[in-house]
């Protein structure tokens, strides 16, 4: 259990160090920043009201990471989120090819693109998405593989590299 | 594609720049009203406030029917004791006993409902405003019934109710259970399009023939006058008939189109079509040398 002091401490500490991996995640689940933050802010509320206990750093990572995609999962399902019908994401200050490739990969169906976003922005394995996704490995790495295959009939490339199980 | 590219990609994506401050603020002050109340759990917090409110609710009805009885009470007493005829009179007990026994008179209270549609259920009887989900039953008012109210709208009078319009009026029941009938609809407004404010656009247009004639037709009833041809119909009128202009003389509306000529008139027809029907012309006469 926290005392006020320490709470302040780690929720400041969990912002610095997580926020923005937080955001970009609810971002490719979402593709909209503003309310990508939202669902971020929310994660953040949850982790000051429950107050979890965890082992070490990349367990919290990793918890705010999947409470993300939980609220991100909330919000598309709500009625005002389907209802609506928001204007795409600006990205043309991104350099073209970057931007292409986001276009790219938010395209792609959302099972195909958190893996990937989380194997190439966070850098985590298929075992750890698995753990994070709550799905086998296997699973993960059939996703991957479909979502880079599906890249790369949109943009090419990525045959060279391969992902270690 | 390298891996490099998405991760530089999504690391240019730009968000609020003061959001780690926005957001530390918002969780300090859901922070200080925890303390304040040191129960930690938001849900039985919630809960507990709920149930404080209604026990609160619940005495204070008792209390009320409880004074209203007594009062009535009292108030049949001091009236049945004016009276001539004991015979018929009830006891004072009895009296006591029929006033107790009835509930409690409690009062009714309004609750506007104002808003934007956000869903509508399938049968189109509801919809939802803000939390609320409001049943429109065959006992709701339509339109306002004041004299100087507006006239309710079409949408409203055909029990319309579609997301994104607005909607007005009110209802006596208890709102916290989070679904009500309506008592009252005053209007349901469309929200308006895009294009509503827009002048309309299919208004005639008259536009100036003015120039000089480059090209005449074989049968003299056409005219070329700055690339556009005009062709004069038994409809054109010829020459300035308003009462107070004066007499024209033929010189200045010849009845032949000259090439040269200079003539002035107009027409309601669209000129991009590069051939129009003259609607008037005021002059066709031939330039001073």
């Amino acid at each position: 259990m926290y005392n006020s002091y320490e709470l302040n401490e780690s929720v400041r500490r969990a912002l610095d160090l997580y926020s923005q991996s937080m955001i970009k995640i609810a971002f490719a689940y979402l593709k909209n920043i503003a309310d990508a933050e939202e669902v971020t802010q929310e994660v953040f509320l949850t982790y000051l009201q429950k107050r979890p206990v965890f082992e070490n750093s990349e367990h919290e990572k990793a918890w705010l990471i999947r409470t993300t995609i939980n609220k991100s999962k909330n919000m598309l399902k709500t009625g005002w989120f389907k209802s609506r019908n928001p204007v795409p994401e600006d990205l043309s200050y991104l350099p073209k090819e970057e931007s292409e490739v986001l276009q790219a990969v938010l395209s792609l169906d959302k099972k195909y693109r958190i893996p990937i976003h989380l194997h190439y922005y966070e850098g985590y394995s298929i075992q750890e998405i698995a753990a994070i996704m709550q799905a086998k490995s296997a699973t993960v790495g059939t996703w991957l593989a479909r979502g880079r295959s599906l890249l790369k009939e949109k943009i090419g490339g990525l045959e060279d590299e391969e992902i270690c199980l | 594609m390298k891996k490099s590219v998405y991760k530089s990609a999504m690391s240019r994506v730009r968000t609020s720049e003061d959001f780690k401050e926005a957001t530390y603020q918002k969780l300090m002050l859901e922070l200080d009203k925890s303390t304040i109340n040191p129960t930690n759990n938001s849900t039985i917090q919630k809960g507990r406030i709920k149930m404080e409110k209604a026990n609160k609710k619940k005495l204070t009805g008792w209390t009320v029917g409880i004074a209203a009885a007594a009062i009535l009470a009292v108030g049949v007493i001091s009236v049945n004791q004016n009276q001539n005829n004991p015979a018929s009179a009830p006891t004072n007990q009895e009296q006591t006993a029929d006033a107790t026994s009835k509930p409690p008179i409690m009062g009714k209270v309004a609750v506007n409902i104002d808003g934007v549609i956000s869903e509508v259920s399938e049968d189109g009887k509801s919809f939802k405003v803000g939390d609320l989900w409001v049943e429109v039953t065959d006992k709701t008012q339509l339109g306002s019934s004041e004299p100087t109210a507006a006239e309710p709208s079409q949408e409203l009078l055909n029990k319309e109710f579609k997301v994104g319009n607005i909607v007005s009026g009110f209802t006596s029941q208890d709102v916290s259970t989070g679904k009500v009938s309506a008592d009252v609809i005053y209007n349901l407004i469309a929200p308006e399009k895009e294009d509503a404010g827009k002048p309309a656009t299919t208004g005639k247009m008259a536009v100036n023939i003015d120039g000089f004639i480059s090209e005449v037709s074989a049968d003299g009833k056409s005219f070329k006058v700055n690339d556009v041809w005009v062709t004069v119909t038994p409809d054109t009128i010829m020459g300035i008939t308003e009462p107070t202009a004066g007499e024209q003389s033929d010189e200045l509306l010849q009845k032949e189109f000259k090439v040269g000529n200079a003539v002035s008139g107009f027409t309601t027809e669209d000129l991009s079509t590069g051939k129009v029907n003259a609607t008037r012309i005021y002059n066709n006469f031939a330039p001073q040398k």
